[in-house]
Order: C-alpha cells, then sequence, then structure tokens
C-alpha cells in the first residue's frame, strides 16, 4: 500500500485476526446460520468480481458492481444462499464435504472510528465424496465495523486467482 | 466405429453407456459433429466495433474472433503458423494485429500473416506470407448470435438452425431487437461428458424438481410448486417439448419466463410491456413462447434458459470433461437497469456460484465417472418418459411432446447425433431430410389431441 495509512496496533490486529479464524471455524463446522448471525452486517456487499484476461495495454476499466460477478449479493440475497445450505434437501452436500480455510496476510487499516479496511489471501482446500479434492486461493479485501465485542463485515470483496474455476461450483463463504 | 445402432436405440429411447465414456466414440464425435457442425462463438454485443476481438473455443480448438473495419467478422485458428505458437492470450479487447510471443510473427485483424521480424534479412524475401495465413473458419450470423463451422459442405447456417429459426424468432427477433450476450463469460470446468449438460438442457424437466428442490423452496414464487415433484401439479398443462430435425430442442414452462428471478420488477415490467408487439408481429402461438420458460440447447453443445437467461457453451476437453462458459443473455431493448439486474439473477441461479447450477454438477460428473467400471458401462440408459405421446403439430414444426416433463427432446438429440455419427459426410445427412422425423410414429397424436378437447365442454 503506498497510501500512508497506518496499520492498527498489536491488540486490535490480534482481534481482527481471532475474528477470522471464529469465522473460518463456523463455516467448517457447517454452522452457517451462526455465521450469517455474527459476523455479516446488513448493509454487506458480497461481492466476487470475473476479471478477464486483458493485455496490459487495454485500458477499459476494473469490473464495477454492474459487471458480471460470481457473487454480487446483499443482506437478503446472501441469507437465501444459507438458507439453500440449510434445507436439507442439497443432495451434493449429504453426506456434507469437508472445507478448510488458511487465511494468511492479515493486514488491516483504521479507515474511521471503528471502521477497518482488512487484505487477507485464503486458500480454500475442499474435499468431497471419496477422493474429491479442490484448491482455490483469493485474496479478500473486507471493510469491517466494530460491532459489540466483535466485527461484522458490511464490504466483502473476493478476487480469484484463477480465471478458469477448477471446480464444480464455488458456492462456498469465503 | 462400425455403425451406432448399438451406441443409440431410436425405437427404445436408449443409449449405450459408452456415449459418455468411449474415447473412440470421443474422436468420431471431434470429426463427425465438431467439425461439422455450427458452433456457438458468441453475439454482435461482444465484439460491437472494428477490432473488437474475443478468444473462443470451437470444441479443442483455440479461436479468435475478430470484428473487421467493414462490419463483418472473421475467425481463425488461434495457432501461429509458423511453429504452432498460441497467438493471441487475451480474453477480449481491440487489436487491429496479433503478434506471435514466440518469434514475432504478426498477423492482421483478418487472420492474414502481414510481418515477421528480419523478412529480408534471414527470409531473404522467399517467404510467401500469402499461404501462412491463420486458418480461416465459416462464421455466419443468426439475428446477431455468431457461429462457426470447419466444413465447407456443411449447409447454412440458417438451413442448419432450420425448423427451429421459426421458434428462436420468437425471443431473438422481437420488435424490440430481440437479444444479446453479455460478458465477460464465468469460466470452470467440469469432470462430465459434454452430452449430459446438453441433454438435461435440452429436454430435462423431470429432474428440476427433485434436483433443485432446495433452491425452489428458497425462491417460492411459480415455480415452488414443483419442488419435491408434488403429485398435484397438473403437469400435461404446464408446458411442452419440441426438438427439431438438427437436434436442437427445449422444454416450455407455461408464463414462468422471469420464475427463478427473486428481484424481477424491471423484468416483469419490460416482459408486459413488450409481449403486445410480439403478438402483433409473430402471433399468438409466439407470444406464448415468448412469456414461457425455456431449457434449450442448440446442437451439439450450446445451451440456454430463456427467461432465467443463463447462456452457456460446454466446451469438450476429451470425453470426461468440459469447461464450461457462463454468459448472460438479456433482451436488447431493456433498460440498462433492468439488463444489470437480470445479469446478477441469472448468475446467482447458473452461475459457477448458482444457487441452482450447484445443485446439478455431481449428477454431471457421476453420470460420466461411473462408467469406469467395465460391467457398468455394459448397460444402457433410457430416456422412454412420454414415448408416443408425442408428434408432428398442426401449428408448431417439428416434433412436440406433450408435456414439460418428458423425453421428447432427449430422443431428438440422440436421433440426430446418431445421424451425424453414421454419416460419412454433410450429403449422406441432407439425404435423410426427407424423413428425418418417421421414428415418432403416433402421427395422429396432436390432431386427435386437439380434436377431443376442442369436443370437451371448457370450463
Ligand atoms: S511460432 Fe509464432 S512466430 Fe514462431
Ligand atoms: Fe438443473
Amino acid at each position: 500500500m503506498t497510501q500512508a495509512r497506518k496499520t492498527v496496533g498489536m491488540e486490535l490486529h490480534h482481534a481482527i485476526v481471532s475474528h477470522y479464524s471464529a469465522e473460518a471455524r463456523m463455516l467448517q463446522n457447517q454452522q452457517y446460520r451462526e455465521w450469517f448471525d455474527t459476523v455479516i452486517a446488513e448493509d454487506i456487499h458480497y461481492w466476487m468480481p470475473v476479471y478477464e484476461q486483458r493485455f496490459v495495454r487495454d485500458r477499459r476499466p476494473e469490473p464495477t458492481p454492474g459487471d458480471a460477478a460470481i457473487y454480487n449479493d446483499d443482506y437478503g440475497e446472501l441469507k437465501q444462499r444459507v438458507d439453500r445450505l440449510l434445507t436439507g434437501q442439497v443432495w451434493m452436500e449429504d453426506p456434507p464435504s469437508r472445507i478448510r480455510y488458511f487465511v494468511t496476510n492479515v493486514e488491516a487499516f483504521e479507515t474511521a472510528p471503528g471502521e477497518f479496511e482488512v487484505f487477507s489471501n485464503v486458500l480454500v482446500h475442499r474435499n468431497r465424496r471419496q477422493s474429491e479434492v479442490y484448491v482455490h486461493t483469493l485474496g479478500r479485501e473486507d471493510k469491517l465495523r466494530k460491532a459489540g465485542e466483535g466485527f461484522k463485515v458490511f464490504n466483502r470483496k473476493l478476487i480469484l486467482d484463477a480465471r478458469v474455476v477448477q471446480d464444480k461450483n464455488l458456492y462456498f463463504f469465503a | 466405429m462400425n455403425g451406432s445402432a448399438a451406441l443409440v436405440d431410436n425405437a427404445n429411447a436408449s443409449q449405450s453407456r459408452r456415449v459418455f465414456w468411449d474415447q473412440d466414440v470421443y474422436q468420431l464425435e471431434l470429426e463427425r459433429i465438431f467439425s461439422r457442425c455450427w458452433l456457438m462463438l458468441g453475439h454482435d454485443s461482444l465484439v460491437p466495433k472494428s477490432g473488437d476481438f474475443i478468444t473462443t473455443y470451437m470444441a479443442e480448438d483455440r479461436v479468435i474472433l475478430s470484428r473487421q473495419p467493414d462490419g463483418s467478422l472473421k475467425a481463425f485458428i488461434n495457432s501461429c503458423t509458423h511453429r504452432g505458437n498460441q497467438v493471441c492470450h487475451a480474453d477480449s479487447g481491440s487489436a487491429k494485429a496479433f503478434v506471435c510471443n514466440y518469434h514475432g510473427w504478426v498477423f492482421g485483424q483478418d487472420g492474414a500473416l502481414v510481418d515477421v521480424p528480419m523478412e529480408e534479412r534471414c527470409y531473404h524475401n522467399d517467404l510467401d506470407k500469402s499461404k501462412l495465413g491463420l486458418t480461416q473458419i465459416r462464421v455466419e450470423t443468426y439475428k446477431g448470435f455468431i457461429f462457426g463451422c470447419h466444413d465447407p459442405e456443411a449447409p447454412s447456417l440458417e438451413e442448419y438452425l432450420g425448423d427451429f429459426c421459426w421458434y428462436l424468432d420468437s425471443i431473438w427477433d422481437t420488435p424490440d431487437g430481440g437479444m444479446e450476450l453479455l460478458g465477460p463469460p464465468l469460466k470452470s470446468t467440469l469432470a462430465c461428458n459434454w452430452k449430459v449438460p446438453t441433454e438435461n438442457f435440452v429436454g430435462d424437466g423431470y429432474h428440476v424438481g427433485w434436483t433443485h428442490a432446495a433452491a425452489l423452496q428458497m425462491i417460492g414464487g411459480e415455480l415452488s410448486g414443483l419442488s419435491g415433484n408434488r403429485a398435484d401439479m397438473p403437469f400435461d398443462d404446464l408446458g411442452l417439448q419440441f426438438t427439431v430435425r438438427h437436434g436442437h430442442g427445449f422444454g416450455l414452462i407455461h408464463n414462468a419466463a422471469s420464475s427463478i428471478h427473486v428481484k424481477r420488477d424491471g423484468y416483469v415490467k419490460y416482459m408486459d410491456e413488450t409481449r403486445g408487439a410480439v403478438r402483433e408481429k409473430l402471433g399468438p402461438e409466439r407470444e406464448m413462447l415468448y412469456v414461457g420458460h425455456w431449457n434449450t440447447s442448440i446442437f451439439p453443445n450450446c445451451s440456454f434458459l430463456y427467461g432465467t437467461n443463463t447462456f452457456k457453451i460446454w466446451h469438450p476437453r476429451g470425453p470426461h470433461e468440459i469447461e464450461v462458459w457462463t454468459y448472460t443473455m438479456v433482451p436488447k431493448g431493456a433498460d440498462a437497469e433492468t439488463k444489470r439486474s437480470m445479469q446478477r439473477e441469472a448468475i446467482r441461479s447458473f452461475g459457477t456460484a448458482g444457487t441452482l447450477e450447484s445443485d446439478d454438477g455431481e449428477n454431471m460428473s457421476s453420470a460420466t465417472y461411473n462408467n469406469q467400471g467395465v460391467i457398468t458401462r455394459r448397460g444402457r440408459m433410457n430416456s422412454s418418459m412420454g414415448l408416443n405421446r408425442e408428434g408432428p403439430h398442426p401449428v408448431f414444426p417439428g416434433i412436440v411432446g406433450v408435456s414439460f416433463i418428458g423425453e421428447t427432446s432427449y430422443r431428438g438429440f440422440y436421433r440426430f447425433w446418431q445421424e451425424m455419427i453414421d454419416a460419412p459426410d454433410w450429403a449422406a445427412v441432407k439425404a435423410g431430410d426427407a424423413d428425418w422425423d418417421k421414428m415418432w410414429t403416433n402421427r395422429n397424436f396432436w390432431p386427435d389431441r386437439l380434436a377431443a378437447q376442442q369436443a370437451e365442454p371448457q370450463d
């Protein structure tokens, strides 16, 4: 980051990393409702844009939320995705898959009192059925705000590294 | 391979499982289907201006599609005529020339070789550049949709679509200008034979209530009644199924165009405002198609859902894998905000993280990979639902099946698949034009049924 921004102090940094660990744990344990209720703010924009392969000389702007995106959800839409998983009729998730998150390179900046911009790297490892394995790596750009003892995310941008997704689907939260 | 009778049995509506698995069947498909049929490349909307290009695939061949200064389109194989390097690695852009990274040969936006480094000093001007252009591909468009074909003997695109044009026109030739595609495409791989998703889109109304039970519940609305295949649904009145001479087909759910979209005010308003003009231009039958929901495949490997508006190309990667490209198809005449909202809803339901599409992945791959077992692979697959409750119709071209839940369009798809696999060339296929539909023996199904309905007092 070139802006003259200060990373948060050690204590806040620790709190944010712990928050991410708790979030990953809930998702790994399929506690989707708890995840949604404890970490998602009501003004969430949950966004995974589609980045094309373009030449360096290409002057077209970066994708915006008005463009194609794998996720482009508000609170209600994200809730629908959670509700679907909890119907008990998603056959692909019965028996359930295994998912494991590795969150690293957490870098947090205070942008306003109690509001933070946080960058992180996410490695997602999915196993399902007998021997299916899928691995995804993403960059994550969050906007968090303090909520009670913890944080809620009100802006999440997920930047996929792979142009062609090597998986049946991207139906997981990151 | 000697005759495909063992692979597809039309009379009994079954197929050998080998069609999803065998390498030699796949090689024959590459030669006799993908190298001979018109394949979907995109839409005018993806390459609007001179110099605009996209890179895409025709089966396993990489191609460049480029808009020419005179407004026409050219497509050529994306592989250098020097040592075969891939010429263009961008998904899209604007370029007057394509320069190969290896030794720097320069190809024009029409694919011609226009320059090579050190032509005078090292080739001594002996290189005949006019013979070293990129391999050209036939390109034709229908209502803005762009197709490519490798076979000079193939019929024109319009003949290839044939009777299906009558159906496509009800959505692609509306007074408002038809439809266009929004990119960039989502791309993902799926470990399945390309025919599994194609047959699913062409004719599988049956799986919707079961496979997508959870998503339908969550969405609510018109189609939530399908969730769990509730017995009280009037399946015969719900819609129809269609198939035509060259294997294209679709299933129709009446009055359900926008039903999978949750936020759809703009879409509903747009449909209400435009259906009258569609009726005026194309008649009441096609107004009925216009307001319905379609699950469609254009033979061989392009599928779309009209209404939900997802648009897919299933690029084969060997017999056991595909690369899925997903665009959104929207009415050109809709306002920008409505188009954006359609795109969001289409991707939310049928994108890579689609609430419905995510249900299907395992069905696709396991129907393929189960055939790893030789005993399993010796078996056959059944597609007999609604057999004989279908036939020629006095209004609708092709063959029409009585319900949206049936396998009419499967039968039409595999009938043509077999014909292409058996035929040594297009002339042999054309020789079958007159009696292509003879396997549908219940010729009076529709006249009888319509007469009986007329005789019944309406309530
Ligand atoms: S391979 Fe393309 S310039 Fe040599
Ligand atoms: Fe499906």
